[in-house]
């Protein structure tokens, strides 16, 4: 751990940094989960929003998935908290890729998680609940990462790698690689305000 | 960490488009886009991509019409295209066409990332084999015509490759870089009973351990990260051929470990592979250095070298040879004029003698190249002191250098001419180091004719 990531940053404005947004049907102790999270492991202040439908613009009707870009697009809308993270039940896709776990805008303003196949893996009853929060808080810190403006890192077990599989989102760890450590303490110092 | 991949998009449906690009710059890649064919190949003049992700059905030029011509204009870029489920046949001509690979709309993710992995790793592979793949382009033809020259070395040469080429013998051919090691490997390899088999090359001094080992071994689906496919190796290839290694000097002991073992039980594995291959190859290796000085040095292993050196094929030096200077000049002037559709020019004296008074550091590959040059510059059916400036005015008999300064200014800037004025090669060819070559130069006042490039 870093000294940045011990002292939390001194904000400019009050309130909080990142509003987690329950989507549909989510369950809300996820939501809570994700924020408890954010504000544990990034120093990002964190609270649950009010439960928003899934927006049905992001449906593609053929493929019954949602397109994340849209999801983002829609997330991003209206005032409130400088960032949005998005939680979900339903699938989410690109027009190009079959599926993604979450999506975020690169030093955007909104992200998404979701927990539709978070659930999978190691035989047909899936996985026992905590192994799938552990996953979507994996997930999370992640996207969120990205809207701050990270990019995915190569260093094996670092929470910013590109994980495509369920196996390589359980074999990486929550924690950055020191690279990005440094990299996160100078973004987040930079849009969430002066830090010391 | 290594330079990530320049990737171009070509699609004309934004929403791919636009998502595909940031999907890849968010994973750290270089990303351009294009909505057409056309736009794309405005894009690739002024950039050179590594990648092309292209999808097949565009209005105005289609994606197999763009791969057409990238592969052509631009062979070093890989394609990769893109296609939607129901139309596999378009992939299928894609691929022979020459596509890297294709793509199926929506991508499963796990397999975009092993393709971009293995398109990074072919990438590295490529880069480090351009030097061998263009040294072999020119020598393709190469049969025993190639290999010219009168001296008695030279003859000792050619008779040596009469008598082994009879026989399944392992030889191992040094000599200086740019002597022809692979000319002589392919005359052997020609001559032999297995000259209709395949000659399959390998540069062991281009590949890092890994790749070298599943270049040689292949490796099966899953061996690493990025074996997206099986691959047969080159022992594979060589069988019932010739395998030329070529710069064996440079291979690790544990490397020449393995291969001993194939030679020895003529039996091998894939990389990640369990089942026990055979493969019938005759072995001829290369290299510019002292193996018995490595082998002092233990980063040679004794009993390898005892293995591949059954024959030995020693080529001199061209400096050592000079009877063979101009011999080898008028066969490459035939070669070039030929090819470049031009009269064939005639050496004058003075060319003659500049070219005999040269001592050629860079072997029969500087003499090629330097030949090569006179004839594209040559305006008349004569080559004389003009077409050969380039190599240093101070090299005819009758202006020798009168001080020793003055012949080490001369060596230098011969030294500089063979190595295209690249400062770290022709420093490690005179023996001294990049930032003495450069006083050097900066006091005597000496710059590349024709203003730096590098
Ligand atoms: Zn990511
Ligand atoms: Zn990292």
């Amino acid at each position: 751990m870093t000294p940045d990531d011990r002292d939390p940053p001194r904000l400019t404005q009050p309130g909080p940094r990142v509003e987690v947004v329950p989507l549909g049907r989510v369950n809300l102790t996820a939501a809570h989960v994700v924020a408890g999270n954010l504000q544990a492991l990034l120093g990002l202040a964190a609270r649950v929003g009010e439960p928003r439908p899934d927006p049905e613009e992001a449906l593609v009707a053929n493929r019954g998935q949602y397109d994340a870009r849209v999801v983002l697009e829609e997330l991003a809308k209206g005032v409130g908290a400088p960032f949005r993270l998005g939680v979900t039940a339903v699938d989410l896709c690109l027009p190009f890729l079959d599926y993604v776990f979450g999506e975020a805008q690169v030093g955007g303003r909104a992200a998404v998680v979701s927990l539709a196949r978070l659930g999978g893996g190691r035989g047909a009853a899936g996985v026992p609940r905590e192994v799938m929060l552990e996953r979507l808080a994996k997930v999370a810190l992640h996207e969120t990462a990205h809207l701050l403006g990270l990019t995915h890192c190569r260093a094996a077990g670092c929470l910013m790698s590109f994980s495509e599989t369920l196996e390589r989102i359980d074999r990486i760890s929550l924690a950055m690689c020191p690279g990005c450590r440094v990299d996160l303490a100078r973004r987040r110092r930079r849009i969430v305000g002066p830090d010391g | 960490m290594e330079r990530q991949l320049s990737i171009l998009v070509v699609d004309d449906e934004l929403a791919m488009r636009e998502s595909i690009t940031a999907w890849l710059q968010k994973a750290g890649y270089q990303v351009a886009a294009a909505a057409s064919g056309e736009e794309a190949l405005g894009l690739m003049e002024r950039h050179l991509y590594e990648l092309a992700l292209v999808d097949v059905k565009m209005p105005g030029m289609d994606g197999l019409a763009l791969l057409e011509q990238v592969r052509r204009l631009y062979p070093e870029t890989m394609v990769i295209i893109i296609t939607a489920y129901g139309s596999i046949e378009s992939a299928v001509r894609a691929m022979k066409a020459g596509a890297s690979d294709y793509l199926l709309k929506p991508f499963d993710p796990e397999h975009l990332m092993l393709l971009l992995e293995k398109v990074g790793g072919q990438r590295r592979l490529l880069q480090e084999n351009l030097a061998l793949r263009r040294r072999l382009s020119e020598g393709e033809c190469a049969g025993f015509e190639d290999l010219v020259g009168r001296s008695p070395a030279m003859l000792e040469v050619f008779s040596l490759i009469e008598d082994v080429a009879a026989t399944d013998a392992p030889v191992l051919i040094t000599g200086q870089t740019g002597t022809g090691k692979e000319l002589v490997a392919r005359a052997i390899h020609n001559r032999s009973e297995r000259g209709f088999a395949p000659f399959v090359t390998i540069n062991c001094g281009a590949l890092a351990e890994n790749l070298l080992e599943s270049e040689l071994f292949g490796h099966e689906r899953g061996a690493f990260t990025g074996a997206v496919r099986a691959r047969r190796g080159r022992l594979e290839m060589a069988d019932g051929g010739t395998l030329f290694l070529d710069e064996v000097g440079e291979i690790s002991t544990k490397m020449q470990l393995d291969l001993l073992r194939v030679l020895e039980t003529k039996q091998f594995q894939r990389v990640g592979g369990t089942a026990t291959l055979t493969s019938d190859f005759r072995l001829i290796c290369a290299t510019h250095r002292d193996l018995p000085q490595l082998i002092a040095a233990e980063r040679f292993r004794q009993d390898f070298y005892y293995r591949i050196h059954v024959i030995s094929i020693p080529i001199a030096p061209l400096a050592q040879r000079s009877e063979d200077i101009l011999p080898l000049a008028e066969h490459f002037l035939d070669l070039y004029a030929r090819e470049a559709g031009k009269v064939r020019p005639e050496l004058d004296d003075q060319a003659r003698r500049v070219l005999l008074a040269h001592p050629w550091p860079g072997n029969v590959r500087e003499l090629r190249n330097v030949i090569e040059r006179a004839v594209i510059v040559a305006r008349g059916d004569r080559i004389g002191l003009a077409e050969l400036s380039f190599l240093g005015t101070t090299a005819p008999a009758t202006a020798l250098p009168r001080s020793l300064a003055e012949a080490e200014l001369a060596h230098i800037q011969q030294t500089l001419e063979a190595h295209d004025w690249n400062l770290t090669r022709a420093a490690a060819e005179l023996g001294i180091d990049r930032s003495t070559l450069r006083r050097k130069l900066n006091r005597a006042g000496i710059t590349r004719p024709g203003g730096g490039r590098r």
